[in-house]
């Protein structure tokens, strides 16, 4: 499926916070949004997904979602957002108890998506057990057992350490290469979007306007090969340039009230 | 001593004239009496306005309290010296610990003195309660267990023989609560004070059956000290009883006075002696002369209904075994008390 | 060498400067102080050095506990006392959790119900015993609107304060995955204010407890609330007391339940 924005913006009060982005995610590719804190790239995410009403122009979502897929438009959630009374399993059964689904199934997409996710061994457990990776593996599984026909993904590693961000993205990254789901993925690391994205996006600060996309040409299971990393380092020193000042802008305008 | 006393006289009578002198403080004795502002207590005011104390040698201070089981317990305290206020089974159960003596009469239930109705409702009036012997059966509401009302049911039981015990008494500690019960005819009847009996009937909410005087004298209130200081200070007790009595004395001759048909009759001193009351009281005086008790101008007790007062709340189950009338009351205070037991 | 002799002089330990500030736990201690204040109580009752018109003994306390349980009136007091009291706390407790609810959930219900409930929560519940009886009379319908009017609006303030805390992302989430709102309310919402619904289960449950003796005051012939006004009335101290440790062992025993209650359902914390 794709998805499409279509001159989208929006205001907090007086304060414009998105103006004019026009964005279409074709099927079947990434597209990282980067910028400077407070540009609106999660009020763009939240927009994409009918979670935040734009306060101007709207966002399609074009094609047949495949069969199966119980909820087309699926997020992953920076602080993992998970039932803390709940299991690990019942978190992500949560996703699928209001769908018609009989009971042999939904346990069914359970298990695979804790399967994949490598949460198997602990089902049974409460967040509150588990470290802050195994938390969003969690958040990961409970979005795939409803078979996303795209994903919208909200800084799903900022939360993390260092070492156990580093962990993930491969993870994610073999999950995201298997099944290649329509995906955006909002960050504030160049380095994650570099990893991931087919095309990466720069917003400029507040009001976020889109300044640049970058497509990256290199197929993302190729890019930590030695033999990406002249063409990789070029990418990643053109994409700081263009988020660079903009960082100082905004940072500048924060400090300055 | 006498000499002392006297000098002590003479200061405090001209004190009472002009301008406090520094020779007063210095020479009246400081005591207290807990009341409360009920014109039952008259001769305390009257005693405190009069001056009769300060001729007597003391400087009595008033303390007010606001319900009578909190009188015996300021004295059993140390809090006030004398205490002055109605007979209840609490009373009693601090007198049996030896905390209390009783020294000199309150009021009394007396005939011709309208001070608490037995009240019923309409309802129950329309369904035949229609006498002071129709009690049995019904359900009564009474401030608490233990209270004079409590008692005076107890009397008029005994007078015309059913058993109190068929009698569902119903405790709703407070007059506002006893009102409610009554108006909502969640009880067939109440022991109404005056005020609240007139208001009843003056609304149409209730009819009065009769009078707990007529029906029932008995001893209803008493002036009490500890048994400490008439051992320790017998001289202070002595002063303060005959100050009290010039009161008793004073409320009687103004009050009581009854012509030969038994009507009311205004006594001597009669709008000054009110004046002092109302004023104590915070009330107008038309309103205190509605409601002015029997007081025995001699300070004389009623002695046996003390001693049957005891032995029915022992009966009841209220009141200590070993409580005893004799332990209790100190006749050596004022002469020729009423109806003393032989033992 | 001689500068290496020097630093072995100039050796000492690094003191220790951190311990302290931090209770740990000692077992039987609270068992023990207990103990010694009911020793010191009984022996200076004993000794005069207390009347016992103004602190009756452990002992008498003890004994006209024993009284009453010969005289076959406790389970009578008790058990009048439990009803009212489930039967209050039930009502004001299910009367409040939907208050508090529609004040945690629904914009008008928190416009309308908010300035409602500060306003009515301060009244003392006693001062209403005459309409009380006027709207309930004096039977048992009268005293479990009492506890249950006491018992109300701590609830409701709590569930309301508690369903506003539940996070806003979990909602959020939630939605993302299309759950109907139903759903929300049941699976997110109630789950996630029902720490906070507890915690004011503990202070409603003392409420319940503390109005028991008004709650009794409207003719009451039995209940531990009675019991206790009447002793009191009478002057009966050491009966006083007797109902008084009633009521706190009754308090004891309901806080207890509580935290096992809590205990069980918030496992997951």
């Amino acid at each position: 499926m794709r998805l499409v924005c279509e001159s989208v913006g929006h205001r907090y009060g007086s304060l414009d916070v998105l103006d004019g982005i026009g964005l279409t995610v074709a099927d079947g590719e990434c597209v990282a949004v980067v910028g400077p804190s407070g540009c609106g790239k999660s009020t763009l995410l939240g927009i994409m997904g009918g979670l935040v009403e734009p306060a101007a122009g709207r966002v399609y979502f074009e094609g047949t979602a495949p069969a199966g897929s119980l909820n087309p438009i699926t997020y992953v959630f920076q602080d993992f957002a998970l039932l803390p009374w709940r299991s690990v399993a019942a978190n992500v059964s949560l996703a699928l108890e209001h769908h018609p689904l009989d009971a042999r199934e939904r346990e069914a997409r359970v298990a695979d998506a804790l399967a994949r996710t490598g949460l198997g061994e602990f089902r049974d457990a409460f967040p509150k057990q588990l470290s802050g990776g195994m938390r969003q593996r969690v958040g990961i599984a409970r979005a795939l057992a409803v078979s996303p026909a795209i994903l919208l993904m909200d800084e799903p590693l900022s939360a993390l350490d260092a070492q156990t961000r580093e962990l993930l993205m491969e993870d994610f990254l073999a999950l995201w290469l298997a099944a290649r789901t329509t995906s955006v993925y909002v960050t504030h690391n160049l380095h994650e979007a570099l990893r991931l994205a087919d095309r990466i996006c720069v917003l400029s600060r507040r009001p976020g306007r889109i300044k640049q996309i970058v497509a990256v040409g290199i197929p993302q299971a190729e890019r930590a090969a030695s033999a990406a990393a002249r063409e990789m380092s070029i990418l990643a020193d053109r994409l700081w340039a263009a988020v660079r000042e903009e960082a100082i802008d905004a940072e500048r305008e924060i400090a300055h009230g | 001593m006498i000499r002392l006393s006297r000098r002590a006289a003479v200061a405090g009578a001209l004190a009472a004239l002009s301008a406090p002198s520094v020779l007063r403080a210095q020479t009246l004795r400081k005591t207290s009496v807990g009341v409360l502002r009920l014109s039952s207590s008259g001769p305390v005011f009257i005693a405190a306005e009069r001056g009769y104390w300060r001729e007597a040698g003391l400087d009595v201070e008033l303390k007010f309290f606001t319900a009578a089981q909190q009188v015996p317990v300021a004295v059993t305290s140390g809090d006030t010296e004398f205490g002055v206020t109605g007979l209840t089974a609490s009373f009693f159960n601090l007198a049996g610990k030896g905390a209390l003596k009783i020294v000199a009469s309150q009021s009394r239930e007396a005939k011709g003195f309208p001070l608490v109705a037995y009240m019923v409702t309409n309802a129950a009036y329309e369904k035949g309660f229609r006498s002071v012997r129709d009690f049995a059966g019904k359900r009564v509401g009474i401030t608490t267990t233990g209270s004079t009302f409590h008692y005076e049911l107890g009397l008029l039981a005994k007078k015309y023989g059913f058993d109190l015990s068929a009698v569902t008494l119903v405790p709703l500690q407070t007059l506002p609560n006893m009102q409610a019960a009554f108006k909502g005819g969640q009880v067939d009847a109440i022991l109404a004070p005056v005020t609240l009996a007139r208001a009843l009937t003056a609304d149409g909410s209730g009819r009065i059956l009769a009078w707990a005087g007529d029906e029932t004298p008995w001893q209803l209130g008493a002036l009490f000290t500890s048994p400490r200081a008439i051992a320790e200070k017998r001289d202070v007790v002595e002063r303060f009883v005959r100050g009290y009595l010039r009161g008793t004395s004073d409320f009687n001759a103004a009050f009581n006075q009854r012509d030969a048909a038994g009507n009311e009759v205004r006594g001597t001193n009669f709008a000054e002696t009110i004046g002092v009351v109302a004023r104590a009281v915070q009330q107008a005086p038309e309103l205190v002369a509605v409601g002015l008790p029997f007081v025995d101008a001699l300070g004389r007790l009623d002695v046996g209904d003390i001693y049957n007062q005891i032995a029915f709340w022992q009966q009841a189950g209220l009141v200590g075994k070993d409580v005893t009338g004799k332990e209790i009351v100190d006749l050596s205070f004022v002469r020729g008390h009423l109806n003393v037991p032989k033992n | 060498m001689p500068n290496a002799r020097s630093h072995m002089d100039d050796r000492r330990p690094v003191p220790f400067r951190g311990g302290g500030f931090s209770p740990m736990p000692v077992r039987y201690a609270a068992a023990i102080g207990f103990a010694v204040l009911l020793a010191i109580w009984e022996l200076a009752v004993r000794r005069g050095l207390v009347s016992p018109i103004f602190l009756p003994a452990p002992s008498t306390i003890v004994a006209a506990l024993g009284d009453l349980w010969r005289a076959g009136t406790l389970w009578q007091h008790v058990s009048q006392s439990l009803v009212r009291l489930a039967g209050g706390w039930c009502l004001g407790t299910a009367a409040g959790l939907a208050a508090g609810l529609l004040m945690g959930v629904w914009s008008l219900g928190r416009a309308v119900g908010v300035p409602f409930v500060s306003a009515l929560f301060p009244i003392p519940k006693i001062s209403l015993l005459p309409l009380l009886i006027l709207w309930l009379g004096i039977g048992e319908a009268s005293k479990i609107a009492t506890i249950a009017l006491g018992v109300f609006f701590p609830t409701a303030i709590a569930a309301y304060t508690a369903i506003d805390a539940v996070p806003r992302n979990l909602i959020r989430m939630a939605q993302s995955f299309g759950l109907p709102a139903g759903d929300v309310l049941r699976k997110i919402v109630l789950p996630g204010a029902l720490p906070g619904i507890l915690a004011g289960f503990r202070i409603s449950t003392s409420i319940a407890l503390i109005l028991l003796v008004s709650a009794e005051m409207i003719g009451a012939q039995y209940g531990i609330g009675a019991f206790v006004l009447q002793a009191g009335n009478l002057m009966l101290t050491d009966q006083l007391l007797a109902g008084v440790l009633l009521i706190s062992l009754l308090g004891l025993m309901l806080g207890a339940g509580l935290g096992r209650l809590e205990r069980h359902l918030l496992r997951w914390r």
